[in-house]
């Protein structure tokens, strides 16, 4: 068999390949024997990260309205910019003042109604209704009671929760606080800040990098606007639905539906458990197939009419690719990396499209220079 | 012979009456069902309520042709290629207003044990006119969408 001798030119290709492999793992090898150091240094850019990324985000929401009111001839930009914000902070006041008291009752209302007769269900009735019989339910409740696995890992759960809540409460209170500070300079010069990115990149690079921001930018932005709307619609529809057929605590449960639906597929799944738990549990309200039965019914409307309509074209990944990135991302950085999945899913896909368009680019233009026409 | 295929694009002025006279006829039920979460409409007198929010609707209703026709010929000549975040607002509102139209019909004290079989016909009914409007008027078709 006469096999084509490798040419030099993929030899160098992987030899390049290979070193580059090799260097970066000899890098982490040695960064990793640095934990503490890099741990003092990523904490510090983190301070700085997080805050940035919130006020960008937020800006990528925001800014689109102030250039509306601009091209209705509301100016200068200080105008434009003082009247959003005002309208954006009192949405959000509002929103807490009329949701917060609403909220807050309906769950004191359930501490002293129902939280009791759920205890004296899994203490007494659920025995009888176990779907597996009571003999297992006796063998799970004897083990659960002679190794106390519920007290141990309690108190194993409690010290780490406490110290994960005060690692991440903190920086997140000072990200809030500076907020909407960061927010009004970046969207004052909103332009000259992104004027200024482009200028520290270099010459060779800045059309591309402007092209493939601005491609960032648009994804990342069509995002934020569709689960904005969609948490607020899913929200609203479920919590009237849930009022509709009488289940109590309507609005804690549809509020958890507009939440949760920031988590793309489990989300829906996330809201359904416990309102299902409870109409099951309660002697009152609707029944847990009729609630079960809501749950898909809003899930369909969810999945096959709001969410391609609403959510960008940019968008439209995969659910597998959109599971796998939840797993994925939601393993790496926690809950805001399970929230974050699918933005970055998308920005993947968007700079991996472009290099490919970069690239056909070039083959296109190395073609017409090789033809000379 | 050639064949007639492209479609013809609407003006701002009809997608824009078709929103506002849509806004309109769904306005009480889309009013009710925010109200219902509140239970506002139980700690006011229902009827004077329903009154009042009637006259509201005609008096929004009668402002809003008066601006529509002021600004007719502006609007006529606005044109969009295609108008979806218009009907994405046709959606969100027809949804709200289904939800309404349970309430409005347990205010009416309608039998309850038949708002299940009324509903499938409205849903039906709703979505066949928002498919028809969508195709027609905002140039967005559902069924040929990926």
């Amino acid at each position: 068999m006469n096999r084509k001798p490798i040419s030099d030119e993929t030899l160098n290709r992987i030899i390049k390949y290979l070193v580059i492999i090799l260097l970066t793992f000899g890098v982490v090898l040695l960064a990793i024997q640095f934990d503490s150091f890099w741990n003092w240094i990523l904490s510090a850019i983190r301070a700085v990260i997080v805050p940035i990324s919130l006020a960008y985000l937020a800006a990528l929401i925001i800014f689109p309205l102030i250039k509306l009111l601009e091209k209705k001839g509301v100016g200068p930009r200080g105008f434009s910019l003082g009247i959003v914000f005002v309208l954006t902070v009192g949405l959000i006041f509002s929103a807490f003042y009329f949701l917060t008291p609403l909220l807050v009752q309906e769950i004191r209302n359930f501490f002293i109604e129902d939280f009791q007769t759920i205890i004296d269900y899994i203490n007494n009735d659920l025995r009888d209704e176990f779907i597996l019989g009571a003999d297992l339910y006796d063998q799970i409740f004897d083990y659960v009671n002679e190794t106390n696995i519920i007290s141990d890992t309690l108190d194993q759960m409690i010290p780490s929760l406490i110290t994960g809540l005060s690692n991440v409460l903190l920086p997140l209170f000072t990200s809030v606080a500076l907020l909407p500070i960061l927010l009004i300079y970046y969207l004052n010069d909103y332009e000259v800040i992104s004027e200024t990115i482009r200028t520290i990149i270099p010459a060779k690079h800045e059309k591309n990098a402007a092209e493939l921001g601005s491609r960032l930018n648009q994804t990342v932005g069509a995002y934020l606007r569709g689960q904005l709307i969609l948490m607020f619609a899913l929200g609203s529809v479920a919590t009237i639905v849930y009022r509709l057929i009488g289940l109590k605590y309507y609005f804690v449960f549809g509020f958890l539906a507009g939440v949760t639906n920031i988590i793309p597929y489990f989300g829906m799944i996330i809201a359904a458990v416990p309102p299902i738990i409870y109409s099951f549990i309660a002697s009152s309200g609707p029944g847990p197939l009729l609630v079960l039965m809501v749950n898909v019914v809003l899930q369909f409307f969810e999945g096959n009419i709001f969410q391609p309509l609403i959510m960008s074209h940019q968008l439209s990944i995969h659910p597998i690719v959109i599971i796998m990135s939840i797993l994925f991302f939601g393993s790496l950085f926690g809950p805001l990396g399970v929230i974050f999945a699918s933005p970055i899913a998308a920005s993947i896909r968007v700079i991996y499209r472009f290099i490919i368009d970069v690239r056909k680019a070039k083959t296109k233009q190395n073609v017409i220079e090789a033809t000379g026409s | 012979m050639i064949k007639k295929s492209r479609k013809r694009i609407y003006s701002k002025f009809e997608i824009y009456a078709i929103l506002f006279y849509a806004t309109m006829i769904q306005l009480i039920p889309l009013v009710l069902v925010f109200t219902h979460i509140y239970d506002i409409e139980s700690k006011l007198n229902i009827d004077k309520f329903l009154f009042w929010l009637t006259i509201v609707n005609f008096i929004l209703t009668v402002i809003g042709t008066v601006y529509l026709l002021l600004n007719k010929d502006k609007l006529q000549r606005a044109v969009k290629a295609n108008y979806m975040q218009e009907f994405y607002y046709l959606l969100i509102l027809s949804v709200f207003s289904i939800l309404g139209f349970v309430v409005f019909f347990d205010l009416l004290e309608g039998p309850r044990q038949y708002i299940a079989h009324i509903l499938i016909f409205i849903v039906v009914g709703v979505g066949y006119i928002l498919l028809f409007l969508g195709r027609k008027f905002f140039n967005f078709d559902y069924k040929k969408r990926k």
